[in-house]
């Protein structure tokens, strides 16, 4: 009896003291990971094809779950050390010189992988716009039959504002079977229209719909909010230059103004009378009342 | 003339078929009695568990990652399998010298040699019905109910199997002259090259000397082309191999076998068991 308890002890006290080596480890790993995390991949993707064997498909997840991760490591540090705010402007801060050969090498591995191009052509252009393209190309000599990918590649011609290639692009799309009406449509647009609010809210739109990502999601509908505020600061600026022509003067607080706000149909906070931004934060005056902004606890990107 | 009935016909093609059974099944009798095997079987299942978990990682393709992950874990433990007792399956009984005491008995070489091939291809088949159950469930589990890509997994678990065939058929060959772990190692090699058959054709096609071309062709030729027995990708994009391009593997896979079962028994005829 007196043994079993010395042995329970044993392993109570053994296992305690394994807690708080393992704690050590930790620490001590996470400094060495983060300074080998971005170290160049060793092998090129079409090597890496041939020594995988018959194993390419799972080499392929491999790398995606590892651009999942690359990614997601430095989202987590930067909204951990800004108060969780994150945005598409903010990726190109984030010092993602890994990521293009990661989604090559994924992409290289298991060419009718989509997720790697719909993922990459979300997040790479803020990076690298021109690894973009090459990737989704890429894709595109992969899979001829793939539409999919020419909404990728003209979403990425239209962030760079080249807007009759994006419409190019989007014609071509739009002759492989099976390809949605729209893509036509998108085509005509951004000929037309390339650089309008319009034109942009129907991209992030059918960008939204096309991903299964979630972070890539949340971005899409973070730029959607952003076009809404811009189409309510419009309304507001205009109700703020009816009131002021009206009175002489700027309003010096949104209940001032409240009743026009609302004929103009925006969103108004119940008790202070504010409108309120997609993101359901009260939007300031600015310049002594004669300007609207987004407030900046707003969720809703500036870019 | 009638014939005299106390003269017996002796059937020999039914006895021949009978005692390559006797050994098949007593051959698969001992390997299902080897723990290792349910051990790489129940480790093989777990992965494919796990790969569930993985795929809620991996931003949308779940279904993928979990049946890329689940065949390419049958290949490699099938390999694993088809090398390890496949390598000591002649061995064992020559070292145990359970040899001798069936080939006193009226049984030939070759049928001893066909029985133990055919045992083992058993063993493999059982196997990899058992993980292909296994990753259908994980994929039911997946989609919460039938999902269409079970369908899709089978023809690629086919093409697996008889590449395991093939396997087991080399690691068999090469254990007819030489010892387990040579021959484990050298079976491996010959899947490693395998899967390299389209290099080795590029290379007799580019190489500018006409020996380098004769060698880069031979081995083409020799070895096992075990490239079209990879359907995991498309199995993965919810796609399957043409009726004509399993046709072909299934013939393939055949030919070559007939190949090495008739190499192996060459050799254990000439072998010397004094």
């Amino acid at each position: 009896m007196k043994r079993d308890s010395l042995l329970v002890l044993l392993i109570g006290g053994g296992l305690i003291a394994a807690g708080f080596v393992a704690r050590a480890q930790d620490n001590e790993s996470h400094n060495r990971s983060s300074e080998t995390s971005e170290e160049r991949l060793y092998l090129n993707p079409s090597v890496m094809k041939r020594v995988t064997l018959a194993f390419n498909g799972v080499g392929a997840d491999w790398y995606w779950l590892r651009s999942l991760q690359y990614v997601g490591r430095k989202v987590v540090a930067y909204e951990d050390s800004h108060e969780g705010r994150m945005d598409f402007a903010t990726l190109a801060s984030l010092d993602l010189r890994l990521l293009p050969s990661l989604l090559k090498m994924s992409a290289t591995l298991d060419p009718q992988f989509m997720e790697p191009y719909s993922y990459g052509a979300v997040v790479l252009p803020e990076i690298n716009s021109q690894e973009a393209i090459s990737l989704i190309n890429w894709g595109i000599a992969a899979n001829p039959q793939q539409w999919r990918l020419h909404q990728h590649l003209g979403y990425i011609y239209w962030q760079r504002g080249e807007y009759s290639k994006a419409s190019e692009v989007y014609d071509a799309g739009s002759n492989i079977p099976g390809a949605p009406a729209w893509m036509a449509v998108m085509s005509g647009r951004m000929k037309a229209e390339g650089g309008s609010r319009d034109a942009a809210r129907e991209m992030y739109q059918h960008l939204y719909e096309a991903s299964n990502d979630d972070a890539v999601k949340q971005m899409v509908a973070a730029q959607i909010m952003r076009l809404d505020s811009l189409d309510e600061q419009e309304t507001i600026r205009r109700v703020l230059n009816i009131w002021t022509a009206r009175s002489g003067r700027c309003p010096s607080s949104w209940k001032e103004i409240a009743p026009l706000l609302r004929a103009a149909q925006v969103r108004l906070e119940a008790k202070a009378e504010a409108p309120i931004d997609p993101s359901g934060v009260p939007y300031q005056l600015l310049r002594n009342g004669c300007d609207v902004d987004v407030d900046v606890h707003s969720r809703v990107p500036k870019r | 003339m009638k014939p005299d009935p106390s003269i017996k016909i002796h059937n020999t093609v039914p006895d021949l078929s009978k005692r390559t059974v006797a050994i098949a099944r007593n051959a698969f009798r001992e390997a299902v009695r080897d723990r290792v095997l349910y051990n790489l079987i129940l480790f093989v299942l777990l992965l494919i568990a796990s790969a569930i978990f993985l795929g809620e990682l991996s931003g949308g393709a779940e279904e993928k990652i979990t049946i890329d992950l689940g065949l390419s874990a049958m290949l490699l433990f099938g390999v694993f399998i088809a090398i390890f007792v496949g390598v000591g399956l002649v061995y064992k009984e020559i070292e145990r010298r359970t040899l001798y005491a069936i080939l006193a008995k009226p049984v030939s070489r070759a049928e001893f040699v066909i029985g133990k091939y055919l045992g083992l291809c058993l063993t493999l088949l059982v196997n990899t019905a058992i993980m292909g159950a296994g990753l259908s469930l994980a994929l039911v589990y997946e989609h919460r109910g039938w999902n269409p890509l079970i369908g899709r997994i089978w023809p690629a678990i086919f093409l697996i199997y008889v590449e395991l065939m093939i396997v087991t058929g080399v690691a068999m060959l090469f254990s007819s002259f030489s010892s387990p772990a040579l021959s484990a190692l050298l079976t491996l090699f010959v899947f490693i090259i395998g899967h390299f058959s389209n290099d080795l054709k590029m290379l007799s096609q580019s190489s500018s000397g006409a020996a380098t071309q004769w060698l880069f062709a031979g081995l083409y030729f020799l070895l096992p082309n075990l490239v079209n027995y990879n359907a995991i990708t498309l199995a993965s994009h919810g796609l399957s191999p043409s009726g004509r391009a399993v046709a072909l593997s299934l013939s393939y896979g055949l030919i070559y076998l007939v190949v090495l079962v008739a190499a192996t028994t060459l050799i254990f005829n000439r072998r010397n068991l004094k």
